[in-house]
This record gives C-alpha cells, sequence and structure tokens, in this order.
C-alpha cells in the first residue's frame, strides 16, 4: 500500500451560503520514498491537498490514509502529536519564530519530545549541519537571508526525522539561484535521507526536481507525470 | 531552550511595550502592599487592645482635659479595679520631627492598668520617685540612641515652656510591651506632677481603669458617666477597643478606601494588560498556528498564553512587592517609633493570588482565542 492514501477526497469551504468546492472526489496514492510536485493554477486545490496530507485540515468526505492511518478519524490531540512524529512542514514564507536564533527555531518541535535539553541541543545542531547552517545557529531570523531562514525552516521540518516532508511553495520567495540550493536540498533529503517529499510548487523548474509531477485543476487530478522529470533521481 | 524559556523570550519579544505594562502593573502591585501595610496597622492596633481597660475622655472633644478628683470617683465604682490618668504633651524630641506619642502620667497606677508593659521594679521605683523622670519605650530609646541617665529635651506646643526652651526629663529606665501589636503606640512617659507644677494645669486628659468583667463594660461606662453628666466636665466612657475604632474612624472607614482604591486601581490595569495581551495574541495568530502545525496541541497552546499572562503579571507583582518592602525598610527609620509598616505574609498571600486571578483573567481571551484557532486559516493571517 502507499504510504499516502487519497480515497475519494472531497473538500468544500462555505463562504457565506456559498458553497466552494476546492477538491472534488480525488483518489491517489503516493509511495514511500518518492519526490512528488503538485502543481496547478491558483485555486486548484494544490495546497488544500498538501494541508488534508500534513494533518493540518479534514476532508469533507473521503479518507485521507497516511501510513495505514485514517488522518480524518483522529481527534485534534492525536493528529497534534501525530504531526509531530510524523510530518515535517516547509511554508513559502518560513514561519520561523523571530525572537529565537536559528538552533532555537530548529529546537521547537523537540520540545514535544521526551529528550533531554543536552540531547535537544545536539540533534537541533546536527540538523543544521545537515542543512549547511551549522555557522549560523545564534543568528536570528532577522540576521538570516531568505535562502538562510528556508534552509532553517528545513532543518526544524527534518530535526524529528518524520518521513514525511510537506513544503508549500518552499521557492516561490527565492531568487532562482538561492531557490536552486534548497531545491537541491530537498533532493538530497529524498535521496540520501529517504524522506518522502510532497512539494507544492508553481515553478516548472522546481517541479523537475521532483520524480513526479501531479497537475490539479478546478480540484481534480488531472495527470500524473511519473519517473520523466529532467532533474530528479540521477 | 526549555518551553520556559520560550514562554519568556516570546513574553519579552516587544521590549518596550512589555516593560511599560509591567512597569504599570508594578505601580498598581506597589501601592497595594503600602496601603495594607496602613491597613495592617491599623486594624493590629484594634484588634490588640482590651477589652477589660476602659477609657473616659470629655464628652464632647478628646482635647478637652478632665478634674483630678473624678479618679476617685470612678475608682469608687463597682466593678471597677484600679484607674489611672494620662495627659497628651504632644512632644517632639528631634526639631522636624513629627509629635511623638508623650503622655505625662502617674507612674505606679499607670503601669498597674497597663500591665501587658513591661518595665523593671528598679526603673518603675526612679520613676515614681524622681520628679523630673522619664521612661521611654525600648524601641524609641534605641531609635535616638538614648541611654540611662542622660537627659531628653522634648519640646511641647501644648506645654511650651516659659522661655521657650525644651522641658528637660531624665531618663530613668526603658520598658516594652509582652503584646508585640502595642509595641506599635507605646508612649514616651514622664510624671504628672512635674507638668502640673511646671504648667499649672490641674487637670488631666483622661482616665483609664480596669474593670473585673468584661461583659460589664456597657453597665459600668453608663455608670461612671451618669455620675458626671450634669457637671460642666461631661464625661464619655467607652472600653479600649471601642475609643480606638472611633479614633481611627474619625480619619474614616480605612478598609473601605483602601479596598476602594486598590479596587479602582486594579480595575484600570486590568483593562490596560488584558488590551495589551490581546494585542500581542493577534499579532502572533501565524506563529501560534506554526506551533500547532509542528504538532503542539490546542490545549498546549491555550496554556502558552495563559501561562504568559500569569507569568507577566507574577514578575509585575514580585517586582511591585519587593520595591514596596524597599520602600517601607527605607521609611522605617522616619516613621514615629514603632509604627512598623511591614509587609505581612498575609499581604504576600493576597499578593500572589490578586496576580494570579488577574493572570487568569487576562490570558482567557487569548487562550481561548489560541484554543480555537484553525490551523489553516491562522496560517494566512498575516
Amino acid at each position: 500500500m502507499a504510504l499516502v492514501h487519497l480515497e475519494k477526497v472531497s473538500k468544500c469551504y462555505r463562504k457565506g451560503r456559498d458553497q466552494v468546492d476546492v477538491l472534488n472526489d480525488i483518489s491517489l496514492g503516493i509511495q514511500s520514498g518518492s519526490f512528488v510536485a503538485l502543481m496547478g493554477p491558483s485555486g486548484s486545490g494544490k495546497t488544500t491537498m498538501l494541508n488534508l496530507i500534513g494533518g493540518l485540515d479534514q476532508p469533507t468526505a473521503g479518507d485521507v490514509i497516511v501510513n495505514e492511518l485514517k488522518l480524518n478519524h483522529l481527534s485534534s490531540g492525536k493528529l497534534a502529536r501525530w504531526r509531530s512524529e510524523c510530518i515535517g512542514f516547509v511554508f513559502q514564507f518560513y514561519n520561523l519564530i523571530p525572537v529565537l536564533n536559528a538552533r532555537q527555531n530548529v529546537e521547537l518541535p523537540l520540545l514535544l519530545t521526551k529528550l533531554n535539553s543536552r540531547q535537544r541541543k545536539q540533534n537541533a545542531e546536527l540538523a543544521l549541519d545537515i542543512v549547511g547552517l551549522s555557522d549560523r545557529a545564534k543568528h536570528t531570523p532577522a540576521r538570516l537571508s531568505g535562502g538562510q531562514q528556508q534552509r532553517v525552516a528545513i532543518a526544524r521540518a527534518i530535526v524529528g526525522d518524520p518521513q514525511i516532508l510537506v513544503c508549500d511553495e518552499p521557492t516561490g520567495d527565492l531568487d532562482r539561484s538561492t531557490a536552486t540550493e534548497i531545491l537541491r536540498l530537498l533532493q538530497v533529503l529524498n535521496q540520501e535521507h529517504k524522506k518522502t517529499i510532497i512539494m507544492v510548487t508553481h515553478d516548472p523548474k522546481a517541479a523537475e526536481y521532483a520524480q513526479e509531477t501531479m497537475y490539479l485543476d478546478k480540484g481534480k487530478l488531472v495527470r500524473r507525470d511519473a519517473e520523466t522529470n529532467a532533474l530528479a533521481a540521477p | 531552550m526549555t518551553t520556559f524559556g520560550f514562554l519568556f523570550k516570546n513574553m519579552f519579544r516587544r521590549k518596550l511595550l512589555v516593560t511599560l505594562s509591567m512597569l504599570s502593573l508594578m505601580t498598581a502591585f506597589l501601592l497595594f502592599v503600602l496601603l495594607r501595610s496602613v491597613a495592617v496597622l491599623f486594624s493590629g492596633v484594634i484588634a490588640d487592645t482590651s477589652d477589660v481597660r476602659m477609657q473616659t475622655t470629655a464628652k464632647y472633644s478628646m482635647i478637652q482635659l478632665l478634674p483630678y478628683r473624678y479618679g476617685e470617683l470612678i475608682k469608687s465604682i463597682d466593678g471597677v479595679l484600679n484607674v489611672t490618668h494620662a495627659s497628651w504633651f504632644g512632644g517632639t524630641f528631634e526639631e522636624g520631627d513629627a509629635s511623638d506619642f508623650t503622655f505625662a502620667v502617674d507612674p505606679k497606677s499607670y503601669f498597674q492598668v497597663y500591665d501587658t508593659y513591661r518595665i523593671s521594679s528598679e526603673y518603675l521605683e526612679v520613676f515614681s520617685q524622681q520628679r523630673t523622670a522619664a521612661v521611654a519605650p525600648e524601641a524609641l530609646a534605641e531609635k535616638h540612641g538614648w541611654e540611662i541617665g542622660q537627659k531628653v529635651p522634648v519640646t511641647s506646643p501644648i506645654y511650651p515652656t516659659t522661655d521657650g526652651e525644651p522641658w528637660i526629663f531624665d531618663l530613668v529606665g526603658t520598658y516594652n510591651s509582652e503584646n508585640t501589636a502595642e509595641e506599635t503606640y507605646l508612649p514616651f512617659l514622664f510624671q504628672y506632677e512635674y507638668l502640673k507644677e511646671a504648667s499649672g494645669v490641674p487637670e488631666v486628659g483622661w482616665y483609664v481603669f480596669t474593670i473585673d468583667d468584661p461583659s460589664k463594660s456597657g453597665v459600668i461606662a453608663q455608670l461612671v458617666d451618669q455620675q458626671f453628666e450634669n457637671s460642666a466636665d461631661a464625661t464619655k466612657t467607652m472600653t479600649e477597643s471601642q475609643a480606638f475604632r472611633d479614633f481611627f474612624a474619625q480619619i474614616g472607614d480605612i478598609g473601605l478606601m483602601m479596598n476602594g482604591i486598590i479596587g479602582a486601581v486594579f480595575f484600570t490595569m486590568l483593562l490596560l494588560t488584558a488590551n495589551t495581551m490581546i494585542h500581542s495574541y493577534r499579532q502572533r495568530i501565524p506563529e501560534l498556528a506554526v506551533l500547532k502545525t509542528l504538532g503542539f496541541s490546542d490545549g498546549k497552546v491555550a496554556r502558552f498564553m495563559l501561562f504568559e499572562s500569569l507569568l507577566f503579571c507574577l514578575l509585575s507583582a514580585a517586582l511591585g512587592i519587593g520595591m514596596a518592602s524597599l520602600i517601607l525598610s527605607g521609611i522605617g527609620p522616619y516613621l514615629p517609633a514603632g509604627f512598623a509598616l511591614i509587609v505581612t505574609p498575609n499581604t504576600l498571600i493576597w499578593g500572589a493570588c490578586l496576580a494570579v486571578g488577574l493572570g487568569v483573567v487576562i490570558g482567557i481571551v487569548p487562550a481561548a482565542g489560541a484554543n480555537r484557532l484553525a490551523i489553516v486559516n491562522a496560517l494566512h493571517a498575516r
């Protein structure tokens, strides 16, 4: 069975009296260890799908199954614990806590674990080392460039060693060369650290780093291009 | 980094705003402790006064004197044990000082009536026999650095000397009280006979007497006052505790005033601080959503907000109480001897309860908001 499995998933929102269908009866599977790009025009439901897979939102209909666990059957508390153990998030605008330095930001999810202070610090330093930012550990986000902030965000996402990374436009706020660095880093995490990566992007060049691209339009999965990307696995 | 460290950093993210808010709340707690210490002083004085000691003053004014012969007449009433008298001297020991408790008394009967006062028989003997003798409370003697045997100059606006010089008393002893609360109002005592001779005033300020049964105090008070009802010097008699209550009531209902002031201050602070906390919460909605995304549960994020508010209030309270303690110990030497304004354990408990209560009330709205926060909406609430 696929690591991530969506079964007849629909999601609609209410705007006043109107109902907006964002996802429409989507079924798909994502294998463990894959790097998947989700593409499509604005409003196609990419981020909504990512939020459902990440356990940030619940479907209106259907099941979201990750690692054989039906997320839509979990309580809010259990879902929070599941997120802390199984998922790492990377956002377009980094979403770092401004009062904490890079190491403390990375350490933040570890406050939910039973690790002691020394172990948390060590793990955070290791994660920063993986993203190549050991020398910026004591810098606050305000003193880091956009690319460096995104690296810290990636370190925060991987510090708990989750199986899946969900990335919402991780290069959307970066220039081309910095974006390339971030995408290469994600590729390393996928290939060397065996992380399953699901990435929403508007950028076809970014999608080239994924092994598979899924296209959404008007809430429907319209195409899957597997193993066709130019910059995917060497 | 610890969870506490994280919350502490979060609280001080806007240093100027938080520092100013904290200073405001600290001032409120400072005021609370100062006012409580005054209330505690007054209530302590009242609580420790006696119901077996009664006091007879002039009916219409405490400052009006009473005839000397009243003492014997009071003593003749059934149920009265010992009678003494005292006269307010209004003495000042050092120029510029507030007037201290200085009474002209009859030494032996005075210490008989005030049997909780402790004086050595040797000191009392000298005090009774030497016309210019005086005894001082130990705290007062210590405050002024007086030694037994030295002369103590005292100025009185009520009984000025003809040459304008201070009265000179020979300090022949010191005394204290077995009742700690009484220490706050122990007077400097000297011989009434000396005052009478020197001033030519043959009257006394008030009478104090003990009775055999506190339940008879009402009847005895009536009997005393009836005796002098139709004279030029009518009297008003009551128990000592009632007299103190009346005295403080002249200043006003202290408890009500204090509580009113404290209530108004804290209500204002509640509104101001709640506004600051809600503002801070709104600014941090996306960050709270990030915390939830990382796996912090709804309850945990809500508790963070509540704890932050509690931490803010408790820190402000600790600073305010600490500052008040410093001020009270600083002004201590300038207060009349024995007037100890102190921070009692009761005040500390009340202060802590107030801080916790305030913290909960202030933090409850942001905490409830944080609890309800939907991650997907809140992540984009920039």
